[in-house]
């Protein structure tokens, strides 16, 4: 079964290489560098970096990716169950229907309370 | 040493250096970055375990998903490093202590005594077939056998989401923003006035 796999390996490689070669031929062998301490510092429109660049500042969008987590799992139970459909037969079909069924109950609540509302 | 053993030892490399890269590394995007490759190097392992299945939905649901959210937390938060360094020291030997507990703990249950193999001659599982399908033999007891267990995930997402919506969710009356419907329903004569007036005479 893992000889399947080993184009995957092959690209994983090749790319890896592709992108380390890139790196250190422009970035340190073609390229120049002379760098100074004005060079090296922050650049922030022409004058001094006077604050970090993190802030708090309120995530409405931390709710949807949560939401978005929890119907992707949901869509990773769906795989296997589509490929051996003819096999687990009127049982397999009601079990996902159970399934579907408890997380459609989360997403009426999440539409009904206006989780996806934007504002 | 066979291929599959050069693949694996090169894997299990890159996962240990990336997780100490995680809990060392000083810039906090830098450590969730190594959580990445860590993840990535497991999802190698667990197909060199031949479940292509669960590798495929590691990356893509922690590493699609997961450590998406990871990076726009930590991106977003002003984490003062220096603070949190600052115990270091005097918290490393229960750290040590904690982690070794923890790793007994493990050996002791997940050892392969426990599952009637013998230690010393570990042989290893004969290798599938190349038409061997992972997701479809794991799709035929997760649906019949483990029916229970795979409605109770169901029930586990299903508390997610009232836990994330009740914890996370705020009103913001003070929010000013468009309502497109009213916006198209809007005719000539409600923002629109005629007023009749004289011309005013010419000079």
């Amino acid at each position: 079964m893992l000889e399947n796999y080993l184009p995957v390996l092959i690209f994983m490689c090749v790319g890896l290489i592709t992108g380390l070669v890139m790196i250190l031929l422009g970035g340190f062998i073609l390229a120049p560098r002379k760098p100074n301490a004005e060079k090296n510092s922050p650049y922030e429109c022409g004058f001094e970096a006077f604050e970090d660049a993190r802030l708090k500042f309120d995530i409405r969008y931390y709710l949807v990716a949560i939401l978005f987590i929890i119907f992707d799992l949901e869509i990773a139970f769906l795989f296997p169950w589509a490929i051996v459909l003819e096999d687990i037969g009127i049982f397999g079909i009601t079990a996902m229907g159970i399934f579907l069924g408890i997380l459609v109950i989360g997403f009426i609540y999440e539409w009904k309370k206006g989780a996806l509302e934007w504002e | 040493m066979s291929f599959t053993e050069i693949v694996f030892y090169a894997f299990s490399a890159i996962m240990v250096v990336a997780a100490l890269g995680v809990i060392s590394a000083r810039n906090p995007v830098h450590s969730a970055l190594s959580l990445v490759l860590t993840f990535f190097a497991t999802a190698a392992i667990w197909m060199l375990l031949e479940a292509e299945f669960l590798a495929i939905t590691l990356v893509l649901v922690y590493v699609g998903a997961v450590m998406v959210l990871f990076l726009f937390v930590v991106m977003m938060l002003d984490i003062n490093i220096t603070q949190m360094r600052a115990g270091f020291m005097r918290f490393l030997p229960f750290g040590i202590l904690v982690a070794l507990i923890l790793a007994v703990q493990m050996i002791l249950v997940v050892g392969p005594a426990n599952f009637g193999l013998d230690v010393a001659g570990f042989a290893s599982p004969v290798e599938h077939a190349a038409d061997y399908s992972n997701t479809k033999e794991l799709g035929r007891v997760l649906y019949t056998d483990y029916v229970f267990p795979f409605e109770i995930a169901a029930v586990i997402l299903l508390v997610a989401i009232v836990a994330a919506i009740s914890l996370t969710m705020r009103r913001r009356p003070q929010t000013k923003y468009q309502t497109p419907g009213k916006q198209v329903m809007v005719k000539k004569e409600d923002r629109l006035r005629i007023i009749k007036m004289q011309t005013e005479e010419k000079q």
